[in-house]
């Protein structure tokens, strides 16, 4: 490494960060120098809602907020009604502080129904040496006090209520170090990365941003959406080259008669990716397929190869304690690193040392009726096991602890099966008390862009069907 | 209306009628394929289709009619505009 530690950026000043679609390699002397002068145009003391879409403004947006030594508010959900509420508890927690500071908005475009400051933010950066750019020579590559609270992150929404998480510079510096390590970037030499998730995504935000800050890692900037896209993007970068997705697009990509570059190796998050889909993945581009697990509470944590083994093996610098160990229905994990406060995760696991844990199902998902109890992610699991079923999951209505006829609900994608098939072979499988009261079919779950339920969505739906 | 006609009125309407079938189908939506509003937009507001749909949509294109979709079109937005719009991009486009 050519900057010292937790330096904003962990990279020479020629390091390819970002490349365009256009072509241009965004070099890290040329990045800081287009994010100071963004920096420069930041109001003092403000927070910064960064809505920028595009991968490389947001990634000037972060760095200019760094800059500065402002807190960079992040959400994956762009609803207005969230957005209101974001910059509604950033300026009620600044004036907690006895200080009047605001909030101040970062986009490519007007931002939509938001009156507050705003900055406009152009997605590039000089093309050339960085010594030709304007305030090149000025840009310098600060140190970021390591404790310092850099960004809070809201939780997508699909465990409940949205709640913020503070990230401090020194945690997501030393999980850029340990993703390095555990997936061989620095072995690799210079690693192209093309990801299809979003920057304001937790998953995103280390794997497509921090990666390319703190590892020799180069980002693609432009669109990865379509597996057209995905193919162009691998293509137009230089090898070696890892593909970052979730199970939805790689499920796509498989299915797209569309010929990759080789790569070096494939990660998914976001949701479990069924044993088979990877197996076919690594058989169709010859290439190792691997998982992150990871929380926004707790960013990437741990990881596996999912056809090698199940087990969750923790990124290098965390530990893991069991809460609740023992219980029948699994422990709490209890996360601890370096520069975090401890965090419990809202899942389910088998504890098997302070390194390693397997997965068994969301803790909040566990439900209790008549003295038993069940996972909802284990009778899921039941459930999409059925012949015909092609997706499915089980919920618990609101009022299961308080109103004694209460049962779960099941929604079902089973375009060949009747919900009496459905139930009848459930039957087969379930205690009656866990057995559906309502099976709802559906023709797809309304998972939302990154795969996952949020639960207000289901239980519109739940509240929007008649009885079967 | 301005647009010049490259097909005849009724292979266009005949073409739209079968990408209609093609989305219900693919997209198993309740809608009848006669029911969608060529001019209606086909995400957001009007059919309601989300970005998941659009990643389905574009694969069952892909196959039926050999056109590949991406998102760097700059028409992209123009060609998911409608039943109407998507239709006559396929016909310019179409392989097979």
């Amino acid at each position: 490494m050519t900057a010292p530690p937790f330096a904003l950026l962990q990279r020479g000043p020629e390091a390819a960060l970002f490349q365009t679609p256009e072509g241009q390699v965004v070099r890290a002397g040329a990045f800081l120098a287009a994010a100071a002068r963004l920096a420069q145009r930041l109001p003092a003391g403000v927070a910064v809602l960064n809505l920028c879409e595009q991968r490389l403004g947001f990634a000037l947006g972060f760095a200019a907020a760094l800059l500065r030594g402002q807190l960079s508010l992040l959400s994956a959900d762009r609803s207005p009604a969230r957005l209101a509420a974001l910059v509604a508890q950033a300026q009620g927690g600044q004036t907690e502080s006895g200080q009047t500071q605001g909030v101040v908005v970062l986009s490519e475009n007007a931002p939509p129904g938001l009156s507050h400051a705003s900055i406009q933010v152009e997605p590039r950066v000089c093309e050339g040496e960085p010594s030709v750019c304007e305030g090149a020579s000025a840009v310098e590559n600060p140190v970021i006090p390591p404790e310092r609270v850099v960004a809070r992150v809201f939780t997508s929404g699909s465990t409940g209520a949205p709640v913020p998480h503070e990230k401090t510079w020194g945690a997501l510096t030393t999980r850029s170090a340990a993703a390095c390590a555990r997936f061989g970037l620095a072995a690799a030499g210079p690693v192209s990365i093309v990801g299809t998730v979003p920057a304001q995504h937790m998953y995103g935000f280390e794997t497509t941003l921090l990666l390319a800050f703190h590892a020799p890692v180069s980002v693609w900037c432009g669109p990865a959406f379509y597996p057209r896209d995905i193919a162009a993007a691998l293509a137009a970068m230089p090898a070696p080259r890892m593909l970052v997705t979730t199970p939805l697009q790689l499920r796509a990509l498989l299915d797209a008669a569309i010929a990759l570059p080789p790569l070096a190796g494939i990660i998914s998050a976001t949701a479990a990716l069924p044993l088979a889909l990877a197996e076919r993945a690594e058989a169709r581009w010859q290439t190792r397929v691997f998982e992150i697990f990871g929380a926004t509470e707790a960013g990437s944590i741990a990881s596996r190869a999912p056809s090698e083994s199940d087990i969750w093996q923790a990124y290098p610098g965390l530990s893991f304690a069991a809460e609740h160990a023992g219980a029948e229905d699994g422990s709490v994990l209890r996360v601890s690193g370096p520069f975090m406060a401890p965090v419990a995760l809202a899942d389910a696991v088998e504890w098997l040392s302070p390194e390693s844990f397997r997965l068994l199902g969301r803790r909040s998902d566990v439900v209790k009726l008549g003295g038993k109890r069940a996972s909802l992610a284990g009778l899921t699991r039941i459930l999409t096991a059925i012949e015909g079923v092609e997706d499915g999951i089980f919920i618990a209505p609101d009022d299961l602890d308080a109103a004694s006829n209460a049962r779960l609900i099941a929604f079902v994608v089973a375009p060949r099966r009747s919900a009496d098939d459905i139930l009848a072979a459930l039957r087969r499988e379930i205690d009656p008390l866990f057995l559906p009261r309502r099976v709802i079919r559906l023709a797809r779950l309304p998972r939302n862009e990154i795969g996952k339920l949020p639960q207000e969505s289901l239980m519109r739906l739940a509240a929007g069907n008649g009885e079967i | 209306m301005n647009q010049p006609i490259t097909l005849s009125e009724t292979a266009a309407r005949a073409l739209e009628t079968e990408l209609a079938h093609l989305i219900v189908e693919v997209l198993h939506l309740e809608n009848k394929p006669e029911s969608i509003d060529p001019l209606a937009p086909l995400f957001g507001e009007g059919l309601g289709l989300d970005s998941i749909d659009a990643l389905e949509l574009a694969l069952a294109i892909s196959r039926r009619f050999g056109i590949e979709l991406k998102s760097d079109d700059e028409r992209n937005r123009q060609i998911f505009a409608s039943l109407r719009a998507l239709a006559g991009h396929i016909a310019a486009h179409r392989t097979k």
